[in-house]
């Protein structure tokens, strides 16, 4: 350790000694680095906004339901606790947000044609924080409470059934008896979503006009809990779990919704096996760099050997050499992936292939998203695999005997 | 062996411990780039393939703007004689017309949304693979029977099995009340949760008088074997549509842009990966082929002093390049292909990747195929930029003088 | 004082399919304060006897003592550390480490040695101005003459004082009038402070300023002579 200062020297300016070669080592450090980490913000940013509209529309982080809901989404198999009673459980617990809801899935017909959608019956007030409709860019007006009797739509929607914001559309569901349950409902407004899918699949009316119509007195279907960070819903959702009643199910939001579930753990994955891919294919460089400087150093190692310097601080000295390199590189890179994100966090349009990519549940502008972890990961990674892949030059370096390294013919 | 090839040979192996790396930094690129490519072109074939034999068929005749709303009105008059034309005319059954409606159905217990089809019997199972996947019951078979098949998904949460009666209610072509009740035949699995949740299918004719369609439909499906041959066939078939009618031909990546967009988006972040990788090859490259120049400069003095011009220097230090390409190329695909071949074999899965195959009609098991093609494309670019990385170190030695090279080392 | 005692040393290097004995039972006692010219052509032994008494190279068989202390046992850490504590090292070439100043050079050995950074500076410096190279302690080695480089290593091998100062060809690249001035440098050090010096040469010229003088062929001592210093 105490001969730490030396070797640094040492190993920095051998590393300059050669410039040519350790700039381009560089340059491909700096390249495979920058493309570690635009790569990782790129699909950060993706599954971000996937996530951000997904969870949007489930919505809520924590969900409760009865535990045939998901797969029979029907009134019969709705949650039956009053919402008296439900807001006496939740109101004072201290959750973010919280809102309970019917859902069921209904066909909405104009004068003209019919669409099956999914009927939203919310207490706009609740929604408000968690919605993925912003009520204000709403032509027309958004619901003003849960009594509401008008229903908002989706432009998309509004488009297809040829209606407008004044105008009547029949929607029908089943009530808990299977009777058919239909109502007239003015439209008095239509709102706009990140995906036009969204637009086109979801309505919004009063909660209690969905329950009036629906006959189901005060109940719902659907209890949605936001908790601070879609990453970080245990807390919330043990809150949860501790106090509804154990005939219903709570399910986190990637149980919800496996594929976004998935997406998340596959691009995590992905991310990592996409930095490791860069680090070996610039690990052959790296140790060619390290087994070229050794190699023309030979004699100068065997020379600090034979003033007493020991194989520990050679070996030392070539790792540092590597750390050194790697680190500049590093830096570089971060640098110009800083550099290159920042003036696109404003989105990346990619609009030319928008069907494609809300086939995947993304939406057609791209937010990069350069999360310090993912570089600190990126350069942790970088940083250890290359301690690893310099060992063996280093051992080698260390290994020779002085006097065969001095008298090397070179 | 010829004289400069030899030389240029003995000079690769000086350092035969960089030149392997260099190599090797080729090889493991190649490996990856084939196994990579041959994944994922195997993989946008059967995406197209699997989603367009569902319902899309490779070409669509529709009327104007029905692509876009899909409303009940924009129709395709006569649609049977009309398809009934084409098949003709064509000499093929995989044509096939269709309505298509939104409804509700309803069972005794429960009612759903859904989306249906009115198909023509005998002809939908030349178009679509839904008929042929059948668990339960039978497919539909007369043209005017009041009969329906359901997914899977779909029957199980109207609580309906075969032999029960739905009630379906919609609106018809005029915007009319329409409804009928429909005895379920079929239950049928794809697999896919949205196809089995959502859709169900009924006999043309039926659907028309349901719905008033007054003998129209929505679309005629036209399938053909392969992408190319439906190429082929369009012109004829646009040829042949009705001269004063203003219908339009579509090709599957107009009706399924989604599909044509997330291979396009797919194939630009695969290619930087690509390029990424490439590049970091022609780095090591561009390293070796510089240090090799630059140790070797006393030498080059020694022989330009003798009259060799450094033209011919660049060129052998080129066919260095070329030679360590060489190597890294028939290694790296060799072993990729060998690599890749293993999957093709045993498949790979990669785990979780079930819920994101399933949203594009792929299988959970992928197998990869290696073709000639996706065997050297990735290799051929690496060795190409192997050579334009080396141009550099090449070209240099134009600016060498032979006596203050000789003064080096 | 006995410095250095090598007692019925053998080495024998293989060259192609030819056994080459280097050292063919050689003995040879140095006493501290000795000034010790070994001569031999090429191949004749020289090198390789001054690198087994530097701990740098180990004999086949023999004992080599260093003061007390045997090291033809040691460890190579025990072997490292005896150099850096008690042994001088002045190469043929290669000398100085390239990518370090003059300064640095000289500082290289009392650095692992541990020595504080002032009292490394004071010494470098003023040993620099010893060897006359005050001015040029920041030019590196590329940027000095050949004799400018030798005395750069001289002065690094004597700036910790060590005991013994083993030097292998010191003047082989240097032209008269600068092996004189090492020469003069050595005998002066040798006279001052006592320090031993064992010098491997073909030159005639630093075989003039040998107090004891060791002809070697073919890996034996065939001459060992006392001569006073011209």
């Amino acid at each position: 350790m105490r001969l730490l200062p030396v070797l640094v020297r040492l190993a920095w300016r051998y590393l300059w000694r050669n410039h040519r070669r350790t700039i381009i080592m560089l340059s491909a450090i700096s390249v495979g680095v920058w493309a570690m980490i635009f790569m990782t913000a790129l699909t950060r940013g993706m599954v971000d906004q996937m996530i951000k509209d997904g969870v949007s529309v489930l919505p809520g982080h924590v969900q409760v339901h009865h535990p045939l809901f998901l797969d029979d989404p029907s009134v019969s198999n709705r949650i039956t606790i009053g919402d008296a009673e439900l807001a006496r459980a939740f109101d004072t617990a201290g959750f973010k947000a919280w809102a309970s809801r019917v859902k069921v899935p209904a066909v909405i017909a104009s004068e003209r044609e019919s669409r099956g959608v999914t009927l939203l019956g919310i207490d706009p007030a609740a929604e408000r924080e968690f919605s993925f409709v912003s009520y204000d860019d709403v032509e027309g007006r958004f619901l003003e409470g849960a009594d509401d009797n008008g229903i908002v739509i989706g432009r998309e929607l509004a488009s297809k059934l040829e209606t407008e914001v004044g105008k009547r559309v029949v929607l029908m569901s089943q009530d808990p008896e299977n009777e058919i349950a239909d109502r007239g409902f003015r439209v008095v407004g239509l709102f706009k979503a990140n995906m036009p899918a969204f637009e086109e699949s979801y309505v919004f009316i009063g909660k209690q006009a969905a329950q009036k119509m629906l006959r189901i007195g005060d109940t719902t279907t659907e209890i949605v809990f936001l908790a601070d960070d879609y990453r970080n819903i245990e807390p919330t959702f043990k809150q949860v779990s501790a106090r509804v009643d154990s005939s219903l199910e709570v399910s986190r939001w990637y149980e919800v919704d496996t594929y976004l579930g998935t997406m998340l753990k596959v691009m995590d994955g992905f991310v990592l096996i996409w930095v490791i891919v860069i680090f070996l294919a610039l690990s052959f460089g790296l140790v060619n760099t390290l087994v070229m400087a050794v190699f023309e150093r030979v004699r100068e190692i065997g020379l600090m050997l034979a003033l007493g310097m020991k194989p520990a601080s050679i070996l030392g000295q070539i790792i540092i050499e590597s750390m050194l390199l790697l680190a500049v590189g590093l830096a570089i890179g971060d640098l110009l992936a800083w550099a290159t994100i920042q003036p696109l966090q404003g989105g990346i349009d990619i609009s030319a292939v928008a069907e494609g990519m809300e086939m995947m549940g993304a939406s057609s502008v791209l937010y990069p998203k350069l999360y310090l972890s993912d570089m600190i990961r990126a350069n942790v990674v970088v940083l250890i695999l290359g301690f690893l892949a310099s060992l063996s030059p280093a051992w080698r370096a260390s290994r020779y005997e002085p006097v065969e390294a001095i008298t090397k013919v070179g | 062996m010829n004289i400069v090839l030899r030389l240029a040979w003995r000079n690769l192996w000086r350092h035969s411990k960089r030149t392997w790396l260099t190599i090797g930094a080729m090889v493991f690129s190649n490996v990856l780039l084939v196994f990579m490519i041959s994944i994922q072109f195997g993989m946008y074939g059967l995406m197209i393939d699997n989603t367009l034999q569902v319902f899309t068929g490779h070409m669509q005749i529709q009327a104007p703007g029905y692509k876009d709303d899909q409303k009940m009105r924009q129709t395709v008059p006569d649609i049977v004689p009309l398809a009934s034309k084409l098949r003709e005319a064509f000499q093929t059954d995989t044509i096939a017309a269709r309505g298509w409606a939104f409804g509700l159905a309803s069972s005794e217990e429960r009612s759903y949304g859904i989306g249906i089809f009115g198909v023509e019997p005998t002809f939908e199972p030349h178009v679509s693979s839904i008929p042929g996947l059948i668990k339960d019951g039978r497919y539909l078979r007369d043209n005017d029977a009041t009969e329906i098949v359901l997914g899977a998904v779909l029957a199980r949460n109207l609580r309906v099995t075969t032999g029960d009666e739905l009630t379906l209610l919609g609106s018809g072509r005029d915007g009319s009340f329409a409804a009928a009740v429909l005895v379920v035949v079929g239950i049928f699995e794809s697999g896919v949760a949205d196809i089995d949740r959502n859709f169900a299918e009924m006999p043309l004719q039926s659907f028309q008088d349901i719905f008033y369609m007054d003998g129209a439909g929505h679309q005629v499906v036209i399938s053909a074997t392969t992408l190319d041959e439906a190429e082929l066939l369009r012109p004829g078939i646009v040829a042949a549509l009705p001269l004063d009618s203003d219908l339009v031909v579509h090709d599957w990546d107009t009706l399924l842009p989604g599909l044509k967009q997330a291979i396009q988006a797919d194939m630009g972040s695969a290619f930087f990966m690509y390029g990424i990788l490439v590049i970091l090859v022609a780095f090591s490259v561009l390293n070796t082929q510089l240090m090799s120049v630059l140790e070797r400069t006393h030498e080059f003095g020694i022989v330009m002093s003798l009259g060799l011009k450094p033209g011919r220097l660049g060129r052998l230090v080129m066919l260095e390049t070329a030679m360590m390409g060489l190597i890294g190329f028939v290694l790296g695909a060799i072993a990729g292909a060998l690599f890749t071949s293993w999957f093709t074999v045993n498949g790979l899965s990669i785990p979780g990747m079930e819920e994101m195959a399933a949203n594009f009609n792929l299988p959970a098991r992928v197998y990869p195929q290696v073709t000639p093609w996706t065997m050297v494309a990735g290799p051929l670019v690496v060795f190409l930029f192997t050579l334009l990385a080396a141009l550099y170190p090449a070209l240099r030695l134009h600016r060498l003088h032979p006596v203050e090279a000789m003064r080096a080392n | 004082m006995t410095a250095v005692r090598c007692v019925d040393l053998c080495k024998t290097y293989r060259q192609g399919d030819q056994d080459i004995k280097a050292l063919d039972h050689v003995s040879i006692e140095i006493q501290q304060g000795g000034f010790v010219c070994l001569s031999a052509p090429s191949g004749g032994g020289k090198t390789t006897l001054l690198n087994a008494i530097g701990g740098l190279d180990i004999p086949d068989s023999g004992e080599v003592w260093i003061a007390d202390q045997r090291i033809d046992e040691m460890s190579k850490g025990e072997l490292a550390d005896l150099r850096l504590a008690s042994i001088g090292f002045v190469f043929q070439a290669y000398n100085l480490i390239p990518v370090l100043t003059a300064q640095e050079n000289v500082e290289f050995v009392m650095q692992v040695q541990g020595i504080p950074a002032a009292s490394r500076r004071e010494k470098s410096l003023a040993i620099l101005e010893e060897v006359g190279l005050k001015g040029l302690e920041s030019r590196r080695p590329a940027e000095m003459s050949g004799g400018q480089q030798q005395r750069v290593a001289v002065a690094r091998a004597i700036v910790s004082r060590p005991a013994l100062v083993l030097a292998d060809e010191p003047t082989a690249n240097l032209d008269s009038k600068t092996s004189d001035e090492l020469m003069a440098l050595f005998t002066e050090l040798n006279e001052h402070h006592n320090t031993t010096f064992v010098i491997a040469t073909h030159d005639q010229r630093v075989m003039g300023y040998a107090k004891r003088l060791v002809r070697m062929l073919d890996g034996r001592i065939v001459d060992d002579i006392e001569q006073h210093a011209a």
